[in-house]
């Protein structure tokens, strides 16, 4: 009788031993992390997207190292532990020569310490904490936007732009959150603007005790660090209690206000809504944005709405095209590739800092936009070289 | 008989000792994980399986160890050495407090209770972020100074083997006797008596050490502790893992626990469906097989014996 | 702030012992605690969403048509996974928490990942004692949770099914011999559990969306108020969910909003530990 159960342990193992590693090697392989589960996994959804156009096209223009790449993405729920351990699956099981992705800042920091120990290239596309490049791994780049980046060069320059006098920062408490929030207030602070912040749990769903404080506060100016459903959550109650239109909320991180259920959920208290973002079908840099969102309708029937679509198809062609200049997959040689990268994407012309002791190395800092909603309208407030209309108030 | 097992037992350990050499790193990484989980399992099963109280704060003590060790870590430099052990100390004496305070409820009422102590200490390790990290985890040392893991995967089976001992010693003792007849009649099992109160709290006290052992040496392999390892989730796997494997048997917790992690490794390949497959299992051995794999063998074997 | 936090609290409370109540009853008939609760909640939210948004259904005939199809739901569950546990309650207790993380994960794959949200019944907000803005949707969930809850009650004590489910739950074996078909009854009062579970759920989601695993924390608060008022007790759900409403919101609006739930929480214990049967737990429906 015991010793069936011996057995059993033994053709598990055997099972798990036999079966283990032959990987095809026609492909070149490289790993993408991000949320395809869990609160935000409508990212997930947009990476996905981002990654087909990306894979084609890159593979329509002759591959990498003249293999077919393949794009392996590693779900992380958005939870640092499965982050560290989904990377780790991806260097170790599925041999990927390269990490890109991300969009949570606190898998990220759980993600950079694995790059940095496995010595794996890892390009951060839309995790914003400043601590991912200012802790300075050699292994480790940004190619979006960083808290600090966001902050300095588009949302304390349009709170003083708009001239809002007071402004309240809800910052749910994660690395993002935490830290953006704290860089709002040195900004404002610095501008001479009152303001007053509050900390909110990521998965809170009733807001009106908050609201209740920052309508005594009588802001002008919301900024909400809140990402996901709570977001949606918090323009409706803002609205209900009528704090807004009087007041302007700004989504500082955007993509949770470009979701399909946005409208559904908020109802006419979207309105006037503002939103950080990269992408405005106004405002296409280059030429490749334009291809981009034709070859996004093509594909999926409708026109692009979360700008994280595109960022990580930018991410994917920056890293071909430094394995192609590399000419090898060795990491150290990616790095310089890197290092000296000089490509223009959907978003501009990428180069990453050099510099080292800041959140600047191996940084590159897409242009963001503001952009409000008027009538269901995109309509870009900031930067006034872009903008197709000016703030709207009740 | 008694020979045959004990030189069996050897065999195997002796395999595992063995094993890191022909594993690459990722295997090695699956070993470790699966240590982890016959530990939780075991020791929930030493519990659930054996005094029958269903406590669904099992996660919660793994999260108790570890988080003690990292904070320690963390803010006094502590090294894990020591942090672990006092780790295992803290969580057992929440579980003496939690086993007491769980004593005249019977059945539901403790798993509820038990899940309500859960949720509070994940609720706590949310907000106070300032010394916790909250969701965004905690990024502890390692035990190793220069990491590897095939160091880990040693300290990992080290751990496992002595928790083993201590649970199949419990059960092959008096205590063990004493475990199921409170299980199966508390009053009648008083009567004779035992002493209920003492063994139940011993469960409690025990099991919820070994699951801060577990998770202490855990999160100091990961690296990283977050709120992940004391969830509600982590309580599932280690439910199905021994529901899975058997309930209230030694050799189905680590059964289960080996199955499940090496399938959830192979589902995932496939896309976001290791959940699902892990409960739609669970689900279906639950309700036809209460008994897990070792029952639905040990029937076999019946069979066969009897025709 | 204190007629906010007292009339929030009040709303809120309202809600908690509706989806409350379905836990209760099952409780209390069959002596199972349902862990997957909240997921047909959930499923209910679900539902009513697509039938309103995608079908294009009036949404009071949308709610309605999904509480129909939860009902059922919850008679197939009960007889393919709930019927072979009775007696033993940790065993249909191990069963719906497996089947909690099934359902979500079943829904995280056919609805995905996005919130969603069926419409409001009614737009805009009414000014409350001159104090503040109060959203009318939730005035309206409020008064369609107090309708639910009265409609249960009169079922419960007026009606010859109310009085074989009482009979029931007092006593199984003189139900049995005076003719009751627990076998049927326990198939109906599983599935009427769930349906008050999808009462709440519609109700609820157009003022809180629905996502795949939003039913976990509706559970918890679910059976903190069941045991707070007593397993079975249909005044302890009623008097239950209301002081938990109550005590949530003063605590967060005076101590802190974080900490909100582990009041709940604290309070649980502490019942268990001084009255383990609940403020009215003589179980009695």
């Amino acid at each position: 009788m015991k010793k069936s159960m011996v057995c059993m342990v033994f053709v598990v193992l055997l099972i798990f031993i036999g079966s283990a590693g032959f990987v095809a090697a026609e492909t070149l392989k490289i790993g993408v992390v991000g949320p395809r589960t869990g609160t935000a996994a409508a990212t997930g959804k947009s990476f996905t997207e981002g990654i087909k156009l990306a894979t084609d096209y890159v593979n329509a223009h002759g591959g990498v190292l003249g293999k077919k790449m393949e794009v392996v993405f590693e779900d992380t729920a958005g939870s640092p532990d499965k982050a560290a351990s989904g990377f780790e699956r991806l260097v170790t099981r599925d041999n990927v020569v390269m990490v890109l992705g991300e969009s949570h800042s606190s898998a990220a920091l759980a993600e950079i310490e694995v790059a940095n120990r496995l010595k794996i290239p890892f390009i951060v596309a839309e995790a914003w904490a400043d601590p991912i490049t200012a802790k300075n791994y050699k292994f480790v780049f940004r190619a979006g936007p960083s808290n600090s980046g966001v902050v300095n060069e588009t949302i304390a320059k349009w709170v003083i732009h708009e001239g809002f006098k007071k402004a309240y920062i809800v910052a749910e408490n994660t690395d993002w959150g935490l830290g953006i929030g704290k860089l709002c207030e040195k900004a404002l602070n610095a501008a001479g603007i009152a303001n007053k912040t509050v900390v909110t749990e990521r998965k809170g769903q009733d807001h009106y005790t908050e609201l209740a404080k920052i309508k005594a506060f009588n802001p002008d100016v919301i900024l909400a660090f809140v990402y996901g459903t709570g977001l949606h959550y918090f323009v409706a109650q803002a609205g209900e209690v009528h704090l807004t239109p009087k007041a302007i909320i700004l989504d500082g991180a955007g993509p949770p206000s470009l979701w399909p259920d946005f409208w559904n959920n908020v109802g006419d208290y979207g309105n006037l809504e503002c939103l950080v973002s990269s992408m405005h079908k106004d405002v296409e840099l280059t030429k490749l944005a334009t291809l981009f969102r034709k070859n996004y309708e093509k594909e999926f029937g409708k026109a692009p709405t979360d700008y994280k679509s595109r960022s990580i198809f930018d991410v994917v062609l920056i890293a071909a095209d430094a394995i192609n200049r590399a000419g090898t997959t060795d990491a150290n040689a990616l790095v310089d590739a890197l290092e000296k990268t000089s490509l223009t994407v959907t978003r501009g012309q990428v180069a990453f800092g050099t510099t080292k002791g800041g959140p600047e190395y191996h940084q590159w800092m897409p242009p963001m936009l503001v952009i409000q909603w008027q009538d269901k309208n995109q309509i870009v407030l900031y930067p006034p070289a872009g903008a197709t209309g000016s703030l709207k108030h009740k | 008989m008694k020979n045959t097992k004990v030189i069996l037992a050897c065999i195997i350990v002796g395999l595992f000792g063995i094993l890191p050499l022909g594993l690459n790193v990722y295997q090695q990484h699956v070993m470790i994980v699966c240590l982890f989980y016959v530990m939780m399992s075991a020791s929930w099963n030493l519990l659930a399986g054996y005094t029958g109280q269903v406590s669904f704060a099992h996660a919660a003590f793994a999260g108790i160890g570890a988080y003690t060790s990292g904070i320690l870590a963390v803010k006094a430099g502590l090294s894990p050495w020591l942090g672990i052990p006092l780790g295992v100390l803290f969580a057992a004496v929440i579980g003496f407090g939690v086993g007491l305070l769980c004593l005249k409820m019977g059945g539901i009422y403790l798993s509820l209770t038990t899940l309500g102590v859960s949720e509070i200490f994940h609720i706590i390790i949310n907000n106070e972020y300032e010394i916790t990290r909250g969701t965004m985890g905690l990024q502890v040392p390692g035990l190793l100074v220069e990491y590897s893991k095939t160091g880990y995967f040693y300290i990992m089976l080290v751990t496992a083997i002595v928790s083993l001992l201590v649970i199949y010693w419990m059960i092959h003792s008096n205590i063990g006797l004493n475990f199921r007849a409170v299980q199966n009649d508390e009053k009648a099992a008083a009567s004779l008596g035992v002493d209920v109160i003492r063994i139940r709290v011993l469960a409690f006290t025990v099991s919820s050490a070994l699951a801060g052992l577990a998770g202490g040496v855990y999160g100091h392999y990961l690296l990283l502790i977050t709120p992940e390892i004391p969830s509600l989730d982590q309580q599932f796997l280690v439910l199905s893992m021994t529901i899975i494997g058997g309930m209230g048997s030694f050799i189905g917790p680590i059964i289960g626990a080996f199955t499940l992690e090496i399938l959830s490794e192979y589902i995932r390949g496939y896309g976001e469906y290791h959940v699902l497959v892990f409960g739609l299992i669970a689900l279906s051995m639950a309700r036809f097989a209460p008994n897990g794999v070792v029952g639905l063998v040990q029937a076999g074997w019946a069979k066969r014996s009897t025709s | 702030m204190f007629l906010l936090a007292l009339t929030n609290g009040l709303v809120i409370g309202i809600i908690y012992a509706l989806a409350a109540l379905g836990v209760s009853l099952v409780v209390g008939i069959m002596n199972v605690v349902n862990f997957a609760h909240g997921e047909f909640y959930i499923l209910a939210g679900y539902f009513s969403y697509h039938f309103a948004n995608t079908l294009g259904m009036n949404y009071l005939a949308a709610m309605m048509l999904s509480v129909g199809l939860v009902l059922i739901f919850g008679m197939i569950i009960e007889v393919l996974l709930i019927r072979k546990t009775y007696g033993d309650d940790l065993y249909s207790l191990i069963l719906t928490f497996i089947l909690s993380i099934v359902l979500q994960n079943t829904y995280l794959l056919v609805f995905g990942p996005y919130p969603n949200k069926p419409p409001n019944w009614v737009k805009g907000a009414t000014n409350v004692f001159g104090q503040f803005y109060y959203g009318n949707q939730r005035l309206a969930a409020c008064g369609a949770g107090l309708v639910v809850i009265a409609i249960v009650y009169l079922m419960l004590k007026k009606t010859w099914f109310g009085r074989m489910l009482r009979a029931t739950s007092q006593d199984r074996e003189v139900a049995e011999l005076n003719g009751v078909n627990t076998t049927a009854l326990n198939m109906l009062s599983f599935g009427l559990g769930c349906a008050l579970a999808a009462a709440a759920g519609v109700i609820l989601s157009p003022i809180f969306p629905v996502t795949p695993t939003g039913g976990m924390a509706v559970a918890l608060t679910a059976f903190v108020v069941v045991v707070l008022g007593g397993m079975g007790s249909f005044w302890g759900c009623v008097v239950g969910g209301l002081i938990i409403g109550l005590v949530e919101n003063f605590g967060a609006a005076f101590i802190s909003s974080g900490y909100r739930h582990v009041f709940g929480f604290i309070i649980l214990i502490f019942v268990l530990l001084v009255r383990p049967a609940g403020l009215f737990g003589n179980r009695e429906i």
